[in-house]
């Protein structure tokens, strides 16, 4: 049934968890505990890669939303990249761009944190 | 049996009288029928007697065994027959066989009778004062037995009874041989049968109270399952389950301990206990780890002395010596332990621990029944309550569609669930103009629906204070930032229309794009700049608001709805999409609201797997039909 897994890699100072299938509200779960989980490590630079995210649903979106704050007074971000245009407009319509920074390469995502950019 | 042993006599008359060493005279022979008679009914009568009661609860054995002491019997009177006839004369023709085969038939009856004697089954059941009468009885037969066989076995001490020189086995000799014989077997068989009865019912007599014990038992089970008909409460049958082992059985104390998943933890809790206090069990012994061990293995655990025990060594109380815990094992999970203990070390034997044991998994049962039912009534009970949320619910949305010049309005909302987090309304101003709303909590059901109550609220309050879309954006969102979850959002479309000239103002804060469509099926998208509610509590919110102006032409369409309208999909698993929609609307376009509703509505159930409401579903569609009135400048 659950078609939602998350991987995860490290890359210098940041952590990329590669997220994969639906995420919804079944599988949103797994994602809040993976970030947790990175959290606890002292992790929060942290770039979500979707380039393999089927769908997403109002509760994967709210995975995003209920770590933003604590992970950015942590001095740290959530950064999302290489999503697919379908999904990418899910996150537009609602503006998640404004608050966001989603972007189209890895690469984007990473040298935004080594510049110490923060979206707002 | 008794028509039986009626034709053998009559059979043996006509066999004739042997020469033995009785007078051959009429009164002889009247004598001689009248004893054989009498003792014959009487070996019949005990014969067919003992074979009901050694056949009692019968087995393959018992019958194999019954059948080979009849045949037995019977091959013994075949094989002394032809001896009447040659009694004090010459030896009968195969003489040496018919020995073989008396010897034969004599043995295997013994042998027969003794296995047949000692099945005593029926004894256990009978009452004490059943079991004193068939002593009584059992006493007389070994008399009656007794007296038989000595007129057979020891002549001398009988023949002072009969006046004449001889003796009374005489008699039956004289009379019939063969039948003679068979008496004499089945007499063994009654002597030795009344005996054993006799000795086996005197012995039973000091374990009445252990069968009346068990009978309690019984009884108790019994109960239990009267009791479960009549009461569906927990705390009744836990105190049932607790008694019993100590009221009809072998313990002296008892208490339950279930698994307790309300709090969240594995640790079990006591529910009840009897003549124990609840302190004094937890002190007794480790339940946690006896629980636990008894729950996952299945198995009952028996500790004959708790003071060696590792797991009752740090027992602090005197009272508890042997302990048994049997897991309450329901068809799917073991849901509890009961522990039922004694003050004396090596209590239980082991058949107070299959009683124990059998009352346990009757008890399982029951508690699984009571807790099936109460599952079930909780679940009428929130269907109930849903129900009226429901209700309530659909209150909150416009009861009716207002009729205003030059606009018909259509609209609908469709929960996925019995309650969801769709709203839509409207508002006259008064001033010529109408505020409307649509809006989607995240997330459905009971807390998407507390939300929706909430946003509505909003818009009824804050309208008439603020009902331009920025001021109104900008309240509400401050307004739901406060109360809403971190990791919910509330996306809406508000706006305001002016019903006579057609000039519509509107904000999108994240919801999807509403659809406008001309007269000639031009389709737009509105998918001006706006987070949805609670993304973002500080100033980025207003500042990232559009507002957007348009005017209507005559036969222009404005559709709003909810994701569920473009995200429902079909059994290969397609979205319906927004291709789909506005298909749907310019079919119908020429239509008043409540026919493009209708036609979109259709479109949708044409499309979707109707098994799988995915989404709350919500339409709005206001159609400018032209104010026929108004000048053109």
């Amino acid at each position: 049934m659950s078609n939602f897994s998350v991987a995860f890699r490290d890359s210098g100072m940041t952590t990329i968890l590669t997220i994969r299938g639906e995420l919804d509200a079944h599988t949103a779960p797994e994602l809040e505990s993976a970030i947790k989980m990175c959290r606890n490590e002292g992790k929060t630079h942290l770039i979500v890669n979707g380039h393999e995210l089927e769908y997403i649903s109002s509760a994967g979106l709210g995975v995003f939303m209920a770590f933003i704050e604590e992970i950015r007074s942590l001095n740290g971000d959530i950064k999302i990249c290489e999503l697919k245009p379908k999904i990418f407009d899910v996150f537009d319509l609602l503006g998640f761009p404004k608050i966001y920074h989603i972007v189209e390469t890895e690469e984007e995502a990473i040298s935004l944190f080594e510049q110490g950019i923060q979206p707002i | 049996m008794t028509i039986a042993s009626l034709i053998l006599l009559v059979f043996q008359i006509q066999g004739g009288f042997i020469d033995i060493n009785v007078p051959a005279t009429p009164i002889v022979y009247i004598k001689s029928a009248l004893l054989n008679m009498l003792f014959a009914t009487m070996g019949f009568v005990i014969f067919e007697l003992f074979s009901r009661l050694g056949r009692y609860r019968r087995t393959r054995r018992s019958e194999r065994d019954w059948r080979l002491l009849l045949l037995c019997i019977a091959i013994t009177y075949i094989a002394i027959s032809p001896y009447h006839h040659h009694f004090n004369t010459d030896a009968p023709p195969f003489a040496q066989s018919l020995i073989i085969l008396l010897g034969l038939g004599a043995l295997g009856s013994i042998i027969f009778i003794i296995l047949n004697s000692i099945r005593l089954a029926w004894i256990i059941r009978l009452s004490f004062r059943r079991k004193m009468i068939s002593i009584g009885l059992g006493v007389i037969l070994i008399c009656l037995t007794t007296s038989a066989l000595l007129l057979v076995f020891r002549p001398d001490v009988t023949q002072a009874f009969i006046t004449d020189s001889s003796y009374p086995i005489d008699y039956l000799q004289f009379y019939s041989l063969p039948l003679f014989s068979t008496f004499v077997l089945m007499m063994t068989y009654g002597f030795l049968y009344s005996v054993t009865s006799v000795l086996s019912l005197i012995f039973h007599l000091p374990t009445m109270g252990d069968y009346r014990r068990s009978a309690d038992e019984m009884a108790a089970i019994q109960g239990l399952s009267v009791l479960v008909r009549e009461v569906a409460d927990s705390k009744k049958l836990y105190h049932w389950i607790v008694s019993t082992p100590v009221d009809a059985g072998p313990g002296k104390v008892a208490w339950l301990t279930m698994n307790d998943f309300k709090s969240g933890s594995l640790h079990p809790r006591i529910v009840a206990s009897y003549k124990i206090e609840v302190s004094v069990a937890k002190e007794s012994c480790d339940i946690v780890t006896i629980h636990q061990e008894a729950t996952s293995s299945q198995q009952l655990i028996s500790i004959d002395n708790t003071a060696t025990d590792y797991r009752t060594k740090n027992s602090k109380s005197q009272k508890i010596m042997s302990l048994l815990a049997i897991p309450l094992v329901t068809t799917t999970e073991a849901i509890g332990t009961l522990f039922v203990a004694q003050e004396i070390p090596q209590a239980f034997e082991n058949d107070d621990i299959e009683s124990i044991g059998l009352f346990t998994s009757q008890a399982s049962l029951v508690l699984e029944n009571a807790r099936l039912l109460d599952a079930k009534i909780e679940q009428e009970r929130l269907a109930s309550e849903l129900s009226i949320a429901r209700e309530v619910q659909q209150r909150l949305l416009p009861q009716e569609i207002p009729t205003l010049p030059n606009l018909t309005i259509a609209a609908s909302s469709t929960p996925a669930l019995e309650v969801g987090g769709d709203y839509y309304d409207w508002l006259d101003l008064g001033n010529g103009k109408m505020a409307f709303i649509i809006a989607d909590v995240s997330g459905k059901g009971t807390s998407a629906a507390f939300y929706m109550a909430e946003m509505q609220g909003i818009f009824q309050g804050l309208t008439r204070i603020a009902p331009q879309p920025d001021a109104f954006m900008y309240h509400a969102n401050q307004a739901l930032g406060a109360s809403l979850e971190k990791n919910v959002f509330v996306t809406a479309i508000y706006g305001i229309l002016d019903y006579h000239s057609g000039h519509i103002s509107f904000a999108r804060a994240g919801h999807t794009p509403a659809i406008i469509i001309d007269v000639n099926g031009n389709a737009k998208l509105l998918r001006s700049s706006g987070l949805g509610f609670g993304l973002d509590r500080s100033k980025l919110f207003i500042d990232t608001l559009d507002v957007v102006h348009i005017r209507f032409s005559p036969g222009d369409l404005i559709v709003l709805y909810t994701d569920g309208a473009i995200e429902g999909r079909n059994s290969q698993g397609e979205e319906f999409g927004y291709d789909r929609l506005i298909d749907s609307i310019q079919s119908a376009r020429f239509e008043n609201a409540k026919g493009v509703h209708d036609a979109i509505c259709q479109a949708i159930d044409r499309f979707m797997n109707p098994e799988k409401n995915y989404d709350d579903c919500t339409l709005l569609i206001v159609k400018w039909r032209g104010n026929v009135t108004q000048i053109p400048t």
